[in-house]
């Protein structure tokens, strides 16, 4: 009778620790379905930044493109996530007259080609073969991962080319083309392999906008510094230096960054807002029917800086310790099914909590509280990931109620099994 | 020898101060290259070996050089100045673009930037400028290896410096552009101003670009005056300026009729376009360059003279550093515009003729009137020709051989044409003779030459029979100038067609002059006969036209509306001539074989017997 009363209470033991587990996997399986889509979470940041001219007469644009890193640089986009294309080396060009440096003004307090440029492709490996594969992930097998861009379906990826450009094309190395076609095409198959969430295409360069004429994937947002039949002209021409050293659009842009750091909160219709057509003199155009977010609430540093949206949780140190405790436990038996830790790294903490789960759930009554707290932690971890599905109130209120429930339970267990 | 000691110290000197600037600093000895006359040589550049041999030391030119390394650039290309300098008369003004180029050169040899060679020619201007700079060109881009070198152990008396300089010559890269520097004697009294000289030889320019390039830093950052050089007898001229108040008249209103129409201008900009345009064509179409720049064009290198004209005469001038900073800024912008390109220059105009130092005329352009004034010379041809086959059926026509006979008429006249183009030949080749002559003066040689040319020409025209006017001529010989004038002016076309390939300028300007004589010429003796208010009018034009386009006379006028400064010797034209073939200008060739004998076949119909 005990004995079967017994059973009936494991029984019930599982059951509940089921239901826990299953209520669990249901929001899980939903953050999965929603993984292709719009609700996956903005997980980490990429930079491509291009200059696609060769010559010392083009100095404006490797100074454009180096400023441009600089600025994303400095709003927290590390190197290893910015692939900086240049195509000629004008710092070492035996015209310039301070070796080694660039500047982007003729006052010369900044230089862009200090010591902590990470230049990925450089000279002739700037060509239309080597973007379209950067960007589409379609590398030889010896390309070092320095030089590919390893984004996801959670990353927002800053794309800014400067050049020659003229109607639906860009010119590389003054001997081929980047037609706008091949830049939607890309942008297809990048959008095709989750190799994007948003992506912020920004482009200097003589009738730019003619450059996203064909450009159809969603979460696409791009801006080109003129229109069609437009020039984009230089800043000013400093004379230390010989030639021009800074296009306008870039310019006014990285006037709107310089007064922004890591923590302010300046949004992207701010940005594009600041572009003033008479000191342009060309007509900034951005295209923004692919993108489905409103650009009053999109930060900047969404794309030019690495700047995530956090979740507050109230007991953050259990949760970390937890994670330590179920990674440290898990490591060789995960060992091998994750490879890119980093990336995955929350979905992976996931996988512990679950693993901790599938354990708690063999183990024996008498660890059940454990167990429990177990669980409640990793409900915890769950409402961390899931966001906006469940508020982490309710589930607090939820795994409460649990709690309660199981107390006079255990009692009961406790007095029968004495 | 007292010249000589200071020909060797100036020499030391500069080189001395070269090789302060560590540059590396070599002689270049040359012999004077005598302007002869070399019938065969006009297109190609004079061979170096016909040197006599018994030149002498003291009679040796010697180029300093000093080249600067760029130092991170690859060697390939090199920019030179040339400063012309006298050493056996040092006048102020080369002193002070030796100065110049000095403060330029030592600049150089410190920046950072550099990325094509500088190369500094002081170049020894006792045999004048040209030949200097094109002696070391020569030897620059083609060396020879199997010349008689000049003994330069024998010839360097001193050798206190001489440890230090290379010996033998030295090179740079390509040269992509040269700029010769010279400071003007005289004041001006007006401003600092620049001069600019392009025309090199046949009508070649440099490129436009590097004209704007000169002018846009003179203008703009030295706030200097250009100027190029105008007709100045054009400015004055009443009707010049009448015309161009009517233009501007024209222009505003069609402006007013249409915002659009910007063809209007200024009355006194109009004029002083048209005279530097008329000063730019004449210089062209002369065929002698205007300057030691002259010399790069033939290895078609991109050069021109700039001349800085300062306010005060250099003699007077008190703050010589002052004007010294101001050219060698404009130079150092100049040479650091031409460093920075990538390849020479090539985006611009090659064929322009200029109407300010910021405004040109494209060949696109000046080839209409030359092609609207050449167009009716085949059509009237035609006419003739219709005229004079269609004619000759009234005569009794005896059988069908006569009548094929007569539809080869015009070889006759061709022939005609043929022959009077050979004595233009045989003219233009008899002052080759006349030099070798020694002891004539050029009034003397002049006239030999004019004798001779007449007396050849009554020859020919005997031996080929010239319709005498004592015998009443037949109705075939009434037509005979028209089939020959049929002729003549197919023969003026491709004279004047070749010659706009060769020098635009000069077929321009010839073209004025020999295409209405030769439209209008028609025997006088029809003129007369007629009596009508028209004919004698035709009559007078004819012969007034005929006036003008003779050769002398057409330089004569040339030359006063130059310059004004009077005294007109005929002996001026043997001089002109003589100075034609010495720089080996195609415009000698045409007036010999083309204008010449048109002139002489236009003057022939004139007198024709009808």
């Amino acid at each position: 009778m005990e004995f079967c009363f017994l059973r009936i209470l494991k029984l019930t033991m599982k059951v509940l620790v089921m239901l826990l587990l299953f209520l669990g996997n249901i929001k899980n399986s939903t953050a999965y379905f929603s993984s292709s889509s719009e609700a996956t979470m903005h997980t980490n940041n990429w930079a491509v930044l291009v200059c696609t001219s060769r010559f010392w007469f083009n100095y404006r644009h490797m100074a454009n493109t180096l400023s441009l890193y600089r600025t994303v640089k400095r709003l927290g986009i590390p190197d290893e996530r910015i692939i900086l294309m240049l195509a000629d080396d004008m710092a070492c060009n035996a015209r310039n007259k301070y070796p080694a440096q660039v500047f982007n003004n003729e006052n010369h307090r900044l230089n862009l080609y200090g010591d902590n440029v990470e230049v990925d492709y450089r000279g002739y490996e700037v060509t239309v073969e080597n973007f379209l594969r950067v960007l589409t992930g379609r590398h030889e097998t010896a390309v070092p991962r320095s030089k590919r861009l390893l984004s996801d379906e959670g990353s927002h990826i800053l794309l800014y080319m400067t050049g020659h450009g003229g109607d639906e094309f860009l010119k590389f190395q003054d001997s081929e083309e980047l037609q706008s076609h091949d830049l939607a095409d890309a942008v297809k198959q990048m959008k095709e392999k989750g190799r994007f969430k948003e992506l912020l295409i920004m482009v200097d360069t003589c009738q730019a906008s003619t450059l996203f004429s064909q450009l159809q994937s969603p979460g696409v947002l791009a801006i080109g510094s003129s229109m069609k039949g437009e020039n984009s002209y230089s800043h000013h021409l400093d004379s230390d230096v010989g030639v021009s050293v800074v296009d306008r659009f870039t310019f006014y842009t990285l006037a709107f960054f310089e007064r922004l750091n890591i923590y302010d909160n300046a949004s992207l219709s701010s940005l594009f807002n600041s572009y003033n057509p008479n000191l342009l003199m060309s007509t900034a155009y951005y295209r923004r029917d692919l993108y489905q977010r409103h650009l009053e609430e999109v930060p900047v540093t969404n794309f030019f800086g690495s700047v995530m949206e956090t979740i507050h949780t109230d007991s953050a140190y259990t949760s970390l310790t937890n994670k330590n405790f179920g990674g440290a436990k898990t490591k060789t038996f995960l060992g091998q099914s994750f490879s890119s830790s980093d990336i995955n790294s929350v979905r992976n903490s996931d996988d512990e909590d679950q693993f901790n789960n599938l354990t708690a759930e063999e183990d024996q009554h008498d660890e059940a509280g454990q167990c429990i707290f177990c669980a409640m932690d990793s409900g915890h971890l769950w409402s961390f990931i899931l966001g906006n599905v469940i508020t982490h109130e309710s589930v607090d209120f939820f795994v409460c109620y649990g709690l309660v429930l199981m107390l006079p339970l255990l009692v009961f267990s406790t007095w029968l099994s004495l | 020898m007292f010249h000589s000691v200071i020909c060797s110290e100036s020499r030391k000197l500069i080189a001395q101060y070269m090789l302060g600037l560590d540059a590396e600093v070599t002689y270049h000895n040359f012999y004077p290259q005598l302007n002869q006359f070399h019938p065969l040589h006009f297109f190609t550049s004079p061979d170096s070996s016909i040197i006599s041999k018994n030149i002498s030391c003291a009679s040796i030119g010697m180029n300093t050089v000093g080249i600067i390394r760029a130092p991170r650039g690859d060697g390939k290309e090199a920019i030179v100045l040339v400063t012309p300098y006298n050493p056996k008369k040092v006048v102020l003004g080369e002193a002070l673009s030796l100065g110049v180029a000095y403060s330029v050169f030592s600049l150089l040899s410190r920046v950072t930037w550099l990325a094509k060679d500088i190369i500094w020619l002081v170049a020894d201007s006792q045999y004048g400028e040209y030949s200097s700079v094109s002696a070391w060109l020569r030897e620059y881009q083609a060396p020879q290896f199997h010349r008689v070198v000049v003994n330069s152990e024998t010839c360097n008396e001193s050798s206190t410096i001489e440890g230090k300089l290379y010996s033998g010559f030295r090179r740079a890269g390509t040269i992509a552009a040269a700029l010769v520097v010279k400071v003007a004697e005289d004041g001006n009294h007006f401003d600092d101003s620049l001069n600019i000289y392009a025309e090199a030889s046949n009508g070649q320019m440099p490129n436009l670009d590097l004209i704007n390039i000169v002018n846009y830093l003179a203008v703009h950052k030295q706030h200097l005056r250009i100027k190029v050089s105008k007709m100045w007898s054009l400015l004055g001229s009443k009707w010049l300026n009448t015309l161009g108040v009517v233009l501007e008249c024209i222009g505003q209103y069609a402006r007013r009729l249409n915002p659009q129409w910007k063809f209007g201008i200024p009355a006194n900009e109009y004029v002083e376009g048209t005279a530097t345009l008329a000063s730019s064509m004449y210089y062209q179409g002369l065929g002698v360059p205007t300057g030691p720049h002259g010399a790069f064009r033939d290895y078609q290198v991109d050069a021109i003279t700039v001349e800085i004209s300062p306010k005060v005469s250099p003699t007077k001038m008190n703050r010589h550093i002052d004007f010294i900073f101001r050219g060698g800024r404009l130079i150092e912008g100049v040479v650091r515009s031409i460093n920075n390109l990538l390849e020479k220059f090539h985006q611009s105009f090659f064929l322009y003729l200029l109407t300010s130092p910021s405004k040109f005329v494209s060949v696109g352009v000046y080839m209409i009137p030359f092609a609207l004034l050449g167009a009716p010379l085949p059509i009237v041809a035609a006419s003739l020709y219709m005229f004079s086959s269609k004619t000759t059926p009234q005569a009794p026509v005896a059988s069908e051989v006569d009548f094929s006979l007569e539809s080869w008429k015009w070889i006759n006249s061709a022939k005609k044409v043929f022959v009077i183009h050979l004595w233009g030949v045989a003219v233009s080749l008899l002052p080759y003779f006349l030099c070798r002559i020694p002891g004539l003066t050029p009034t003397n040689n002049l006239t030999v030459w004019g004798s001779f040319a007449v007396l050849s020409l009554v020859i020919l025209f005997s031996m080929l029979g010239y319709p005498t006017s004592v015998a009443v001529p037949s109705e075939a010989e009434k037509r005979e100038w028209a089939n020959l004038k049929s002729v003549t002016l197919s023969a003026t076309f491709i004279g004047l067609s070749l010659m706009s390939v060769i020098n635009f300028a000069t077929a321009e300007i010839g073209a004025l002059l020999i295409v209405p004589f030769c439209l209008m010429a028609r025997p006088l003796m029809l003129d007369i006969q007629a009596r009508s208010m028209r004919t004698l009018l035709l009559a007078t034009c004819n012969l007034a036209l005929g006036f003008i386009a003779f050769p002398p006379c057409a330089f004569l006028l040339l030359k006063s509306a130059f310059d004004s400064s009077g005294g007109y010797n005929i002996s001026d034209y043997w001089n002109w001539m003589e100075s034609l073939w010495a720089w080996n200008s195609a415009t000698y060739l045409y007036i010999g074989i083309v204008h010449l004998p048109c002139w002489a076949l236009c003057i022939h119909i004139l007198f024709h017997p009808s």
